[in-house]
């Protein structure tokens, strides 16, 4: 395997000059990202009716200060991230505690922390330290260990915690790609098979206890969903416009800035968690599929940098970002499609939103630093020498 | 490298590669999904884009007008203010419906209306929930926007009659559609306030007068505000229609009638112009435009004389004496009545053990067909009847054109009825008897008559024997009449004995000659029994019609033409129990015909003025 050829280098110093750095950084992938971002100011651009405010000029400035936090944290040391992740992970856990406590209240749910001067969203931000403080955990583990049953219950707690503050938030979407996020990351380090289906079939037996206490604006979702000519005029209107929207693309679409459905403002949150039937009413499945394929060659280098990181820590953490950003995808395709219900979750690098965007270049910005440490030895409490 | 790194190592990427194919699983699933959608019901979501994003709103044709034979209006549109509700823009309509109530009172029949349509209508189809809005209901509408989520205000046209109840029985009325009109075209029901011709000639020239919907097709945005017009087409207006019913003749028609129930129709001879068309009582046709209030209503179906009832268009009468004119015409053709031979009236006809007495008790004595039309003598008819027949009787009936609808342009029209023994035999379950060809020869017994069919008899009579083509609305090519039905020698001898009913002073309508300019009136009066004399009155003496109750006094009938040398026009009044043919029918036919006369001189007159300068 080619990926692996350079194992035995594991000894090579690792202060990297910044030339080193520099070479090491993969422009392929930053370069996909930033096309997807561009389409995505194009489609705001479209969505606003042919201006640049209100929000494609802004998306445009955040797109632009995420960009150098992404180089920032790509050039960061990947042994600072290993030394600070749980550090990080206990910070956002407080965060989503004080949103509990102090956070005010927006779209009919409690996200926000207002923290001075930015309105900072933790349950996005628990999306990366997850990942960092499970790839913690595990970037020292033997296989004996993760396949022990004691090793699992601390990552399990680390999940588990910041999943049940953001359902009481509450937020479906976010909670549901915190557990996806985590179980693929068990998955990956090799958690037993027959320990996800035990989950599974207790998750499957709790279901009627969780029907119980979820809000009714979220059965209501639930049973749109299942039924979207329930409520034709309610919440079932989002669901059957959003197919409209996306149907009557056909296969070239209508063109740019063509789309009636959005122009007429028949699909709701069409900036934001709906703006892929935007660009499939405007450039049919033609311009639906040049963005998943988009989409899918970010996977894939997200994918072969994990791979050929030598350190566990980097290997985890980029997996557990590409995952999470694959997850966004998935949900979100699946929503505007009507394959899955409405649970708030945006189109990665398209949707129009601060905090999304933010986290995501963060993301980036880590599996870049991974990509450019790839043979970086830390040791298993984050030390080189600690073999 | 240790084992358990490697180990580690070779794991996740195992499981790495698993987990590409599960994403390659999703994305295939997705891409169906998106192809699904895009392409193979691409077309279906297309249609429903379309749908979504245009509304389309019919605009109202604006009705054909009415005039009368001089121009002068009879139906016209005025603007007014109405208030639509549409279903989608609310979210609960009813309440809509229950605020609009408290601002601008409805009426329960007109609040279920709008529930039952606009449960049944399409959302974007505006109801009509009420119009005629004054400016202050307008104005109090306005203010209270917010609560009428759903209310509309527009202008619309709607139909007003400013002659009133004059030509009511003519012009019909219009009214809102309801669910009984499954055969109205579904586009009509999609026009709010769209009214159609319920009676008279607002429903037989409905199809004319109604015109053609234009239709508005707009942008709307997901709030149903309108954003851009995308296509329209203008509504085409309704033909207007113009009568030949002279208004002012319409209107001494009606006065002459007084408070009596009954008809006067007036039509030219010649052509079959209808000047008149009057049923009494009448009733005002601009009520059913507003909301109709209830005390209104019941006045209208609880009156006695049936304001509401077209007697001129529906009524059936026994002819009475006017048919002697037709069995007179009978005997004539079959060569059995000898108009110079005398026939003696001594009051009574003994058929069998059966008496049939004339009008006039003791009898007329010895008559001519002449004189046994002026004295209206019943013996006479008697006698020529048993001669000639009810079969003969009947086919002259026919040739006049009794027993078949007059077709004017009205709809409803009435056959009325010509007996037969076959007819009898299968109604009656009895046989024909010479009694019932007796009945039949005074216009009595089973023999029903329209006043039309009067009326085209007469003009028939007038007209040299040619039928005229009786119609309302004027004609630029007049149908040629056919030749004429009858000889002019027997016409000529039935003329003259109408001549004496009027102008002869033993005729029984004498009282009601005129003599305008040397033009005078012929006629022949008629006066029917609404219930059987019994014995025993005829015993104490006829009782005084004046001492019956009303619905019980016999109907006064009077067929006529003027003028006398060169026929115009006829008329035939019915008076319902209005007494005798002479003492209450004549007398109104007699005013009609003078006024008809003075009033062509009149407008000669003006006309020679006017082309004289």
């Amino acid at each position: 395997m080619s990926f692996f050829k350079d194992r035995n280098c594991y000894m090579k110093n690792y202060n990297l000059s910044f030339k080193e750095k520099w070479m090491g950084f993969n422009w392929q992938l930053l370069f996909f990202v930033c096309f997807v971002v561009c389409i995505s100011l194009g489609i705001l651009y479209s969505v606003g009716g042919g201006h640049w405010s209100p929000w494609a000029s802004k998306q445009a400035v955040r797109f632009v200060i995420s960009l150098c936090v992404l180089i920032f944290v790509a050039f960061c040391n990947l042994r600072l991230f290993m030394k600070y992740a749980y550090w990080i992970y206990g910070v956002t856990l407080l965060m989503l505690f004080g949103v509990e406590l102090f956070g005010h209240i927006g779209m009919g749910a409690q996200r926000w922390l207002n923290l001075g001067v930015v309105n900072l969203q933790p349950s996005e931000c628990m999306k990366i330290a997850l990942v960092l403080a499970l790839a913690r955990y595990f970037h020292g583990a033997s296989l004996d260990d993760i396949r022990s049953m004691k090793f699992i219950i601390p990552p399990l707690l680390m999940m588990g915690i910041p999943v049940l503050l953001i359902l009481k938030q509450p937020d479906l979407g976010t909670a549901m790609m915190l557990v996806f996020e985590g179980a693929a990351i068990f998955f990956l380090v090799g958690v037993q098979l027959w320990k996800f289906f035990l989950v599974f079939i207790m998750a499957a037996g709790a279901m009627p206890i969780v029907w119980a206490h979820l809000h009714d604006y979220q059965k209501k979702r639930v049973l749109t969903f299942l039924n979207p000519e329930r409520d034709p005029l309610g919440a079932g209107y989002h669901i059957t416009q959003s197919k409209i929207t996306l149907g009557s693309g056909g296969f070239w679409g209508k063109g740019f800035m063509q789309g009636t459905q959005s122009r007429l403002s028949f699909i709701p949150e069409k900036q934001t968690d709906f703006i892929f039937t935007v660009l499939a009413e405007e450039f049919g499945l033609f311009g639906s599929l040049i963005l998943y394929a988009l989409y899918m060659i970010i996977i894939f280098y997200g994918v072969i940098i994990a791979l050929k990181c030598t350190n566990f820590f980097g290997k985890i953490l980029a997996l557990g970002l590409t995952v999470n950003f694959a997850l966004y995808v998935f949900i979100n395709m699946g929503m505007v499609m009507g394959l899955m219900p409405v649970v708030g979750v945006p189109l990665p690098l398209m949707s129009y939103g601060g905090t999304a965007m933010l986290t995501l270049f963060i993301g980036f910005g880590l599996i870049e630093c991974v990509a450019i440490n790839k043979e970086m030895v830390i040791g298993r409490l984050g030390s080189i020498d600690d073999e | 490298m240790t084992v358990w790194k490697y180990e580690k190592s070779h794991e996740i990427f195992i499981r790495t590669i698993v987990l590409c194919f599960v994403f390659v699983f999703i994305s295939l699933i997705l891409l169906g999904r998106l192809f699904y959608l895009q392409i193979l019901q691409g077309e279906r979501f297309m249609a429903l884009a379309e749908k979504n994003r245009t509304a389309v709103r019919l605009t109202m044709p604006e009705r054909g007008k009415i005039y009368d034979r001089n121009g002068v209006i009879l139906a016209d549109n005025r603007k007014v203010f109405q208030a639509v509700l549409v279903k989608e823009l609310t979210k609960d309509y009813k309440k809509t419906v229950e605020n609009f109530k408290k601002i601008v009172p409805l009426t329960e029949e007109e609040e279920d209306r709008i529930l039952k349509e606009a449960k049944f209508k399409r959302a974007f189809m505006p109801v009509q929930v009420k119009d005629n809005l004054t400016k202050e209901e307008v104005v109090l509408l306005h203010l209270n926007a917010p609560v009428l989520e759903g209310i509309q205000i527009e202008e619309t046209m709607i139909r007003t009659y400013p002659k009133k109840d004059l030509t009511a029985h003519i012009l019909g009325y219009v009214s809102l559609l309801n669910d009984r009109d499954t055969d109205v075209d579904s586009t009509w029901f999609d026009l709010a306030g769209y009214r159609i011709g319920r009676t008279g000639l607002e429903q037989s020239f409905e199809s004319i007068l109604r015109g053609k919907p234009g239709y508005k097709k707009t942008e709307v945005n997901a709030m149903g505000r309108t954003v851009s017009l995308m296509d329209q087409e203008k509504a085409v207006s309704g033909e207007d229609l113009h009568l030949t019913i002279d208004t002012r003749l319409q209107k001494i028609a009606t006065d002459a009638m007084g408070n009596e129930a009954g008809t006067v129709i007036v039509a030219n001879v010649q052509n079959g112009e209808i000047l008149t068309f009057v049923s009494t009582p009448t009733y005002d046709p601009n009520i059913f435009l507003s909301s109709i209030s209830q005390k209104n209503w019941n006045q209208l179906m609880n009156n006695q004389k049936k304001p509401l009832q077209n007697k001129a268009l529906f009524g059936a009468y026994s002819p009475g004496s006017i048919f002697k004119l037709v069995v007179g015409l009978a005997g004539l053709e079959n060569g059995i009545i000898d108009p110079n031979k005398r026939v003696y009236c001594s009051g009574v006809t003994q058929l069998g053990n059966q008496k049939f007495h004339c009008w006039k008790k003791g009898g007329h004595g010895a008559l001519t067909l002449q004189e046994a039309l002026r004295h209206s003598c019943d013996v006479y008819f008697y006698e020529m009847a048993q001669k000639i027949g009810w079969e003969k009787i009947i086919a002259t009936a026919k040739k006049l054109g009794f027993g078949q609808i007059v077709d004017t342009e009205m709809n409803g029209d009435k056959e009325g009825l010509l007996p037969s023994p076959d007819w009898k035999f299968k109604a009656r379950k009895d046989e024909w008897r010479m009694g019932d060809t007796l009945n039949l020869s005074i216009g009595q017994g089973f023999l029903l008559t329209t006043p039309l069919q009067l009326l085209r008899a007469v003009a028939a009579i007038a007209n040299d024997g040619r039928l005229p083509d009786l119609h309302f609305v004027k004609k630029e090519v007049l149908k040629q009449s056919e030749e004429p039905l009858f000889n002019q020698s027997y016409l000529r001898l039935i003329r003259a004995g109408m001549y004496d009913v009027v102008n002869h002073e033993k005729g029984t309508a004498y009282n009601s000659r005129f003599n305008l300019n040397g033009m005078k009136m012929a006629g022949k009066t008629a006066t029917t029994q609404v219930r059987r004399i019994s014995l025993k009155e005829r015993e104490e003496g006829i009782k005084k019609q004046k001492d019956m109750v009303w619905e019980s006094r016999d109907h006064a009938l009077f067929a006529a033409y003027a003028p006398t040398d060169k026929p115009k026009y006829a008329v035939i009044v019915v008076v319902e129990h209005g007494g005798g043919g002479s003492s209450a029918a004549a007398p109104v036919a007699s005013k009609v015909l003078k006024e008809a006369l003075r009033l062509d001189l009149e407008d000669a007159k003006i006309k020679s003025g006017v082309s004289a300068k």
